[in-house]
């Protein structure tokens, strides 16, 4: 059935599109929303994300409506509820869509094929499809009928984010690009850009990508760095922690709070700052053990991102859609057995600096995931300013969610594309560190360091610190969070 | 037993310090304590609750199980469920705890649970989710939780804030009725508020527990009167700013046009067939018991309830949902409710929080002006907070939050300021400076105000027009 559009590309446009991504400066959207003026926008779905996107954009004078599937309506679905209750006409796909000027798919991924499928016929002649994301374009080969315009306009948040930013004054970063195979009119980017201000994207920064750009390195991030390395070091952690006689509910309560801890302080200052927390000694000893698991760890990432380029990843995936998930769910059900998953965090303070302090592997675990994903994205064609959003960026917000219900909440609120992905690196990864878990005792994990003496060696932290700051992530990231930070700079 | 704090110095952040505090309240004792906005009296009354880092000093005596009320605590309950929301990576809506399981978590005693639900006639909200209950509503959730958990000590921060006339009578019989029983310490602002059974008072001021009075002693209980009011003449309202330019309005049409509005959450209609109209220069006045649909009702005007698509609404030339954006109504209101000061959790200086009216942003995400900034540090100065201009806005107490946030409202002298209850929070002293303030605005041409409040004495001159919802 599929076909999978980037393969068909030759090299030297794969590199192209790989390539793509810019900042946009606020200048370039004099234009504000009037590209959509008179245009009539009828979102799919209905969940947190289309709703506050479409809240957004009505607050900005457009005209949004949303379609449900004939059953969602019926049966008075919380999808019909959240529409309805927010003042939006809602109807079926045969009465809104070929009335849209603009569709928005805002549905999962796995849904795409069949509702874009059904859609299409309907839609009006010279419309414009948009995405949040690619992979139904990219990876399933999904081809638009020639007269419509296809765009994607993907905030880099969640939906109550989206919303929140936006009645603030402001707005979430924002990433838009155009399906250049689909732009009959040449309007592509104008609407892009027009719904990019519409939802308050251009106040916190516009990333213009391609859809190839985003899908590969928006799949690598995830199911690497973000949810994978995440999930592999809560499990290893939790584990030794309980193998060295720590108290099972402290040592579950470290690493569920502490991933969200130790990234806040990555989301502020990147890796730098995020090491910087740590005692002189504790950072030299969290900077050897990341170079060490970087070295161990480097050709699964090269592996990933080898299967992610080529295919192979989006065809097993989606050979396990079609055989009912069952992979998917057999490992899903296999995570909420893990000891981690089934202890309680205990009823223990503990402060903001202990969380590093007694987390020193952990921060190297974060360390050598950012960084390892930044290098293997950027080695692959896919520009720095992507990296470093689909590595280091959204790494706190994932992180957020171990911190609410751990593995559990993570992997029910990331995508099924994330969550597939992650299983893989999880499998892969725990028994390449195995022999390095040997080593680590809880000076590392779960009781800090215990030294008589804190001072180091001059010429060793000149070095550390040299190569902390030099890492191509955060001279990247000293840019981009400069960017934020100009626009949000009084917050 | 007697509750006893000696040489107590207790640490909130690094903002904030309750400094050596010599206090001992015998358990036949009801307390008030009072102070200016910002002295320490809500720090004071949470150290009870063992909120703070004890830094020296000791306290003993404390009993096992305090019932506290506050709107730090409301707050952070408030924050608790927003963050529930926040789930949505997953893309799914979180529709919220409903209020009977926030209730029954903290009751151990059902008989009297659902008596006190039913005395703050709360019984028809039991089913909604608590995010969803008006600002009077929520605090009666706080109150019935501490009241039903059957403390042993009732510490009451501003209990009486934001309750309509009804409920605040029941309250405060229903306390009379405890007093034998429950030892109670309460932060009160208003003098006039204060229940006949309290028997001292506790006078805070920077940090320190300056005063403790018995209730009997007429003579310190006036001087401790004079010390919390001041004199409100010769005030003057900064300017408006010349650059930020208002649009010009059509003298001719109203400034607000409601045709019969229905608001409504599931089957249940808060606000029913209602048309009002305000002309330019009108000054109105808005009461209703809790829950009565007031904040609704005005942010369908300020454009912040989504309703107002699917209402007749017609707000400064503009009939909603034409292709107008909020930010093009917005620009012609100042605006201070509850709401917003839960909404405006940032961190910022006080100074941009004043200059963030000329934006109607929370926060500040623009460059300012030079006379932008001038005009806020007049405020500032009229408000007594020149010296904290640049600290954190979420590190003040709350009652110097709402004065700002009034502030931020009058900044660029709107054609229109709503204010929703803006008194709550305030000491005596504040709340006399923000009526005087409302006054001038009132008798200034430029201005419409609506004005929200339960308190019939803090009347305001110049407004002559009434609108009175009520509970459907």
């Amino acid at each position: 059935m599929s076909n999978n559009y980037f393969n068909t590309l030759p090299l030297r446009e794969q590199l192209a599109q790989l390539a793509k991504c810019r900042f946009m400066d606020i200048s370039e959207f004099p234009d504000g929303v009037s590209a959509l003026k008179g245009k009539k926008m009828v979102v799919i779905g209905c969940g947190a994300q289309g709703l506050a996107q479409g809240m957004n954009l009505r607050d900005s004078g457009c005209d949004v409506s949303y379609t449900l599937r004939a059953a969602a309506i019926a049966e008075k679905r919380q999808s019909w509820k959240n529409a309805t209750e927010n003042g939006f006409v809602v109807g079926t796909y045969e009465e809104l869509i070929p009335t849209a000027d603009i569709v928005l798919n805002l549905t999962p991924d796995k849904q795409h094929t069949p509702v874009v499928t059904a859609i299409m016929p309907l839609m009006k002649h010279g419309a414009c499809l948009s995405y949040s994301h690619g992979f139904n374009i990219v990876e399933e080969g999904m081809k638009i009928r020639e007269d419509l315009t296809v765009i994607m306009v993907a905030p880099k948040c969640p939906g109550s984010e989206v919303r929140n930013e936006y009645v603030r004054g402001f707005g979430v970063p924002t990433l838009i690009a155009v399906h250049e195979a689909n732009d009959p009119k040449g309007e592509g980017l104008a609407l892009a850009k027009a719904y990019a201000v519409g939802t308050g994207g251009h106040k916190a920064g516009v990333l213009m990508s391609s859809f190839i750009a985003e899908v590969k390195s928006d799949l690598m991030g995830e199911q690497t760095i973000l949810c994978g390395m995440l999930q592999t070091g809560s499990l290893l952690c939790f584990d030794k922690m309980i193998e060295e006689g720590i108290d099972a509910g402290y040592a579950s309560k470290l690493i569920q709070f502490g991933w969200e801890t130790v990234t806040e302080a990555l989301k502020y200052g990147g890796v730098t700052n995020m090491l910087d927390r740590l005692s002189n000694p504790a950072k030299i000893k969290a900077f050897d053990l990341s170079e060490e698991l970087k070295l161990i760890m480097r050709p699964l990432y090269n592996k990933h991102q080898d299967d992610i380029i080529d295919g192979t990843f989006s065809r097993t995936m989606m050979a396990d859609w079609a055989n009912d998930d069952v992979n998917l769910l057999g490992w899903r059900a296999e995570t909420a057995e893990t000891a981690f998953e089934k202890t309680p965090a205990g009823d223990v303070e503990i402060s903001e600096q202990e969380y590093f302090d007694h987390g020193i592997l952990m921060v190297a675990m974060v360390k050598a995931g950012v960084e390892l994903a930044f290098e293997t994205m950027t080695a692959a064609g896919i520009v720095a300013d992507s990296a470093y959003y689909e590595s280091l960026h959204e790494t706190p917000l994932i992180a957020n969610t171990i911190a609410r219900k751990k593995l559990y909440e993570m992997n029910a609120t990331i995508s099924d594309t994330a969550e597939y992905g992650c299983y893989l690196y999880n499998h892969a990864c725990l028994p390449l560190l195995a022999d390095f878990m040997k080593g680590i005792k809880t000076d590392v994990i779960g009781k800090g360091q215990d030294l008589a003496d804190t001072g180091v060696d001059n010429a060793r932290l000149i070095e550390v610190n040299a190569a902390l700051r030099s890492h191509p992530v955060e001279a990247i990231g000293s840019v981009l969070r400069g960017h934020m930070a100009d626009m949000k700079k009084i917050v | 037993m007697t509750i006893r704090l000696e040489n107590l110095t207790v640490k909130f952040d690094e903002r904030f310090q309750l400094n050596t505090i010599n206090w001992e309240l015998a358990p036949n004792q009801h307390w008030v304590i009072t102070g200016t906005n910002g002295s320490g009296k809500s720090a004071l009354a949470a150290v009870l609750a063992s909120v703070g880092e004890s830094i020296s000093g000791t306290i003993e005596g404390l009993p096992a199980k305090v019932g506290l009320v506050s709107f730090e605590a409301q707050a952070e309950l408030i924050a608790a469920e927003l963050k529930k929301d926040d789930a949505d990576i997953m893309d799914v809506i979180s529709v919220g705890t409903p209020v009977r399981d926030i209730l029954n978590a903290a009751a151990s005693n059902t008989q009297l649970l659902n008596e006190l639900v039913e005395k703050f006639a709360l019984t028809d909200t039991l089913e909604r989710s608590f995010r969803t209950l008006s600002t009077g509503e929520s605090r009666k959730v706080m109150l019935i939780r501490a009241l039903a958990s059957q403390p042993d000590l009732l510490v009451l921060d501003e209990p009486f804030d934001g309750l309509d006339a009804n409920t605040l009578v029941m309250l405060q019989q229903y306390l009379a009725s405890l007093i034998e029983t429950i030892p109670m310490v309460m932060v009160l602002n208003r003098f006039d508020e204060f229940p006949d059974f309290i028997t001292h008072i506790a006078y805070m001021d920077h940090g320190e527990l300056k005063h403790q009075i018995n209730r009997d002693d007429e003579k310190a209980y006036a001087e401790l009167y004079q010390l919390l009011h001041l004199k409100t003449s010769n005030l003057q309202i900064p300017a408006a700013d010349p650059d930020t330019v208002i649009p010009r309005l059509d003298p001719e049409q109203p400034l607000v046009r409601l045709n019969n509005i229905t608001i409504k959450y599931a089957d249940h209609k808060v606000i029913d067939s209602l048309d009002w109209t305000i002309q330019p220069n009108q000054h109105w006045q808005l009461s209703g018991p809790n829950g009565s649909g007031k904040t609704a009702l005005l942010s369908l005007i300020t454009g912040d309830h989504p309703q107002c698509y699917v209402n007749n609404v017609f707000v400064f030339g503009f009939q909603r949902g034409s292709g107008e954006s909020i930010w093009q109504i917005k620009q012609f209101i100042g605006y201070v409710s509850t709401a917003l000061q839960w909404e405006y959790r940032v961190g910022t200086g006080l100074r941009n929080v004043i200059i963030s009216g000329f934006y109607d942003s929370i926060g500040l995400y623009s460059k300012y002006t030079d006379r932008q900034r001038e005009i806020a540090n007049q405020w500032l100065a009229l408000l007594g907070m020149s010296e904290r201009a640049d600290q954190p806005f979420n590190k003040l107490s709350y009652g110097d939050q709402r004065l700002l946030l009034i502030a931020r409202a009058m900044v660029k002298h709107p054609p229109l300021l709503i204010l929703d209850e803006p008194c709550l929070g305030l000491d005596d002293m504040n709340r006399q400076l923000v009526l005087a303030l409302i006054e001038k605005i009132c008798a200034d041409s430029e201005t419409s105000v609506i004005y929200v409040n339960h308190h019939p004495e803090d009347q305001i001159k110049g407004i002559d027009n009434y609108l009175a919802l009520e509970k459907h």
